[in-house]
């Protein structure tokens, strides 16, 4: 079972690795969205000049978290709209290979179906992560954009993609899982599209979520993309969250995330075992 | 010593969605060692009986064993035992050839030094070895399926299934692809089950044929014994215009039947020779006028004709690619 899913993922891989072309729009979708958020969002804009520099640090540390600047704050919620939209395309290449053909040689193979599942699963999760990593790397460089604190190190940079790859895996177990169940691309275009912006944007991933109506807090409390951008903007804003009481909440998020890749996985794979059983 | 069934198809039937009888209660057996071939036009249900026969179609009625395992109780034996060659061309454009049929092998849990030795073995016996390294995207149609057939065969199957396995090659490849194919047979006692729209492989190819259209099988049996069904030869002849013949012609000695299309009569007959005389005199001494005359020993066409009532060739000419195909592969005799 693992051997057949990593020689499925490494396939998967291989291809992508040889067209490195094909990261390309990716990479410019991340730096896109940190400039274009960063700088038309950015909420010190608001803040006339001639109120002078302290009120610009006002704002960010009264609604922003402290955030040394706004790409600070931004920099989680892009990297999980990203991962959201990654796995959206990484599901078109699932479909093809079933239009193509290529799936119905793994069906006919004497090889678990949890395997093509699961390397369909995390085939997506590896595309995603790498921008993901690319895009934290872009925030970094880009002028005014992430600053990190001096408390922020190894640990809390692996604790933030921890968040990051725990959202990434549950979300792959679901998109994979309607790419299985999709017959044609243009119907998981439509039906990624419907679930995508919503969950996006119910989300504090752009905005505070503090400032929300209530009935869309309570959604964006209960939605994985907030906690998982919750966790890492806790490391990332703030560095080390056991030197500022917010450990709690982060070892909450994080819970919470991992329940998610629990059960995305064990409804994924039964919808996607329904999917792969003789047509 | 006596053969034993590796395949064996009970009623067979496929319904698609409740709505498109694909395969209508078809039973059939095919023996180990054998090459058994189905033939039929688009659409007659060739892809979907393997599919059911793969373990990846659902069956609606009936019942089949593929080396004495029940493909729908034991799927997973199955899939062990069985090689297919789709009629979609699937090894991956990015990866090389022998990367493409290691990755099959590793799926199969053929290992280590075996599995790079079957692998070259394999391109080798496709005439590919000195393209093992080059990305399938710089393949020709051709090599495409010569490379399928390899990673078909990268287990040791105890059966080899082949859906169309020369759709669209220039005759040459064809050639090859037959070659390939007797050989394993012959020298490996690989059985195949394999289908195909083209005539002259299910004859030339092929231990036993079973005719299917429209779901069902028509006939089945040798190629020979199928022409011998049809008896003797068929002298077809178009006449330029002027009444029905059909009851003259069959009033003629050693004239067994006459069927009518338009101006068109194909007459059967045991022997061409004895009867052309008196059918050619009894025509020009009713003052018509003989358009054109033609004879073939039966061929496999005949044989279709006969159960279905329509010529294969004339299904095949909707196809516009195969149609082009057949101008080509007649302008280059
Ligand atoms: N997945 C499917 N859903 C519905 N109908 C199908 C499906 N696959 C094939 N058919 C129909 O079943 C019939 C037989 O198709 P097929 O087995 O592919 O024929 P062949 O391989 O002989 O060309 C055709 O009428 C075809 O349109
Ligand atoms: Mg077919």
């Amino acid at each position: 079972m693992l051997d057949e899913t990593l020689a499925l993922t490494n396939r998967a891989l291989k291809k992508w690795v040889r067209n490195p072309f094909t990261i390309i729009p990716g990479l410019a979708t991340s730096a896109f969205y940190l400039a274009l958020f960063g700088n038309s969002f950015n909420p010190t804009n608001l803040v006339p000049a001639s109120a002078g520099a302290a009120a610009k640090s006002a704002i960010l540390s009264t609604t922003f978290g402290g955030a040394l600047t706004y790409i600070t704050y931004l920099t989680a919620g892009v990297i999980c709209l990203i991962i959201v939209f990654n796995m959206s395309f990484g599901g078109i290449d699932i479909v093809l290979d079933r239009q193509l053909g290529y799936f119905n040689t793994l069906l006919t193979s004497p090889i678990p179906r949890a395997a093509i599942y699961f390397s369909g699963v995390f085939q997506n999760l590896a595309k995603a992560m790498l921008l993901a990593v690319l895009t934290f790397v872009i925030a970094l460089i880009i002028p005014d954009g992430l600053k990190l604190t001096a408390s922020f190190g190894i640990l809390e940079l692996l604790g933030a993609f921890a968040a990051f790859t725990l959202l990434g895996l549950g979300l792959s177990c679901v998109f994979t899982s309607l790419a299985l169940l999709a017959r044609s691309i243009d119907s998981l275009i439509a039906v990624v599209n419907f679930i995508n912006l919503p969950l996006i944007f119910m989300s504090s991933s752009l905005f505070p979520s503090s400032s929300f109506p209530g009935w869309l807090l309570a959604i964006s409390n209960v939605n994985p993309i907030s906690k998982a951008d919750e966790a890492a903007r806790i490391l990332i804003v703030n560095g080390n969250p056991a030197s500022n009481g917010m450990m709690g909440t982060f070892v909450g998020d994080m819970l919470y995330l991992v329940g998610f890749v629990v059960v995305m996985a064990v409804l994924g794979y039964w919808a996607a075992a329904r999917a792969m059983r003789p047509e | 010593m006596s053969k034993t069934n590796i395949i064996e198809a009970e009623n067979l039937t496929k319904v698609y969605k409740g709505k498109v009888k694909a395969v209508d209660s078809i039973s059939f057996s095919v023996e180990e060692g054998e090459i058994f071939g189905f033939l039929g036009p688009n659409g007659a249900g060739k892809t979907t009986t393997i599919k059911m026969l793969n373990t990846i179609a659902s069956i609606t009625s009936g019942k089949a064993t593929v080396a004495g395992q029940d493909v729908t109780k034991h799927p997973a034996k199955v899939r062990d035992v069985i090689g297919v060659v789709p009629q979609e061309l699937t090894a991956d454009d990015e990866l090389n050839g022998m990367e493409n049929i290691l990755l099959s092998a590793r799926l199969h849990h053929v290992r280590g030094d075996d599995a790079r030795k079957r692998a070259s073995d394999l391109l080798k016996l496709v005439d590919l070895d000195g393209a093992a390294g080059r990305r399938v995207k710089t393949y020709s149609g051709g090599m495409r399926r010569r490379l399928q057939l390899a990673i078909g065969l990268i287990h040791t199957p105890k059966i080899l299934f082949l859906d169309e396995p020369t759709l669209g090659l220039d005759i040459q490849t064809r050639t090859k692809m037959w070659e390939y194919m007797s050989k394993l047979n012959k020298e490996q006692g690989l059985t195949i089950f394999m289908t195909t729209h083209y005539l002259e492989e299910a004859d030339g190819l092929c231990n036993r044929v079973a005719i299917i259209d429209h779901g069902v099988i028509k006939v089945s049996g040798s190629p020979s014994q199928l022409k011998e069904r049809v008896g003797g030869d068929v002298l077809t002849i178009e006449l330029t215009t002027g009444p029905d013949i059909t009851d003259f012609l069959r009033s003629i000695p050693d004239v067994h039947d006459v069927v009518r299309t338009d101006q068109s009569y194909r007459i059967k007959l045991p022997k061409t020779e004895k009867a052309l005389p008196a059918i050619v005199e009894g025509v020009t001494k009713k003052g018509l006028e003989i358009k054109e005359i033609a004879f073939t020993k039966p061929t496999l066409d005949e044989v279709f004709l006969e159960v279905t009532g329509k010529s294969m060739r004339d299904e095949d000419a909707g196809e516009s690619e195969s149609y082009i195909q057949n101008i080509i592969t007649e302008r280059m005799q």
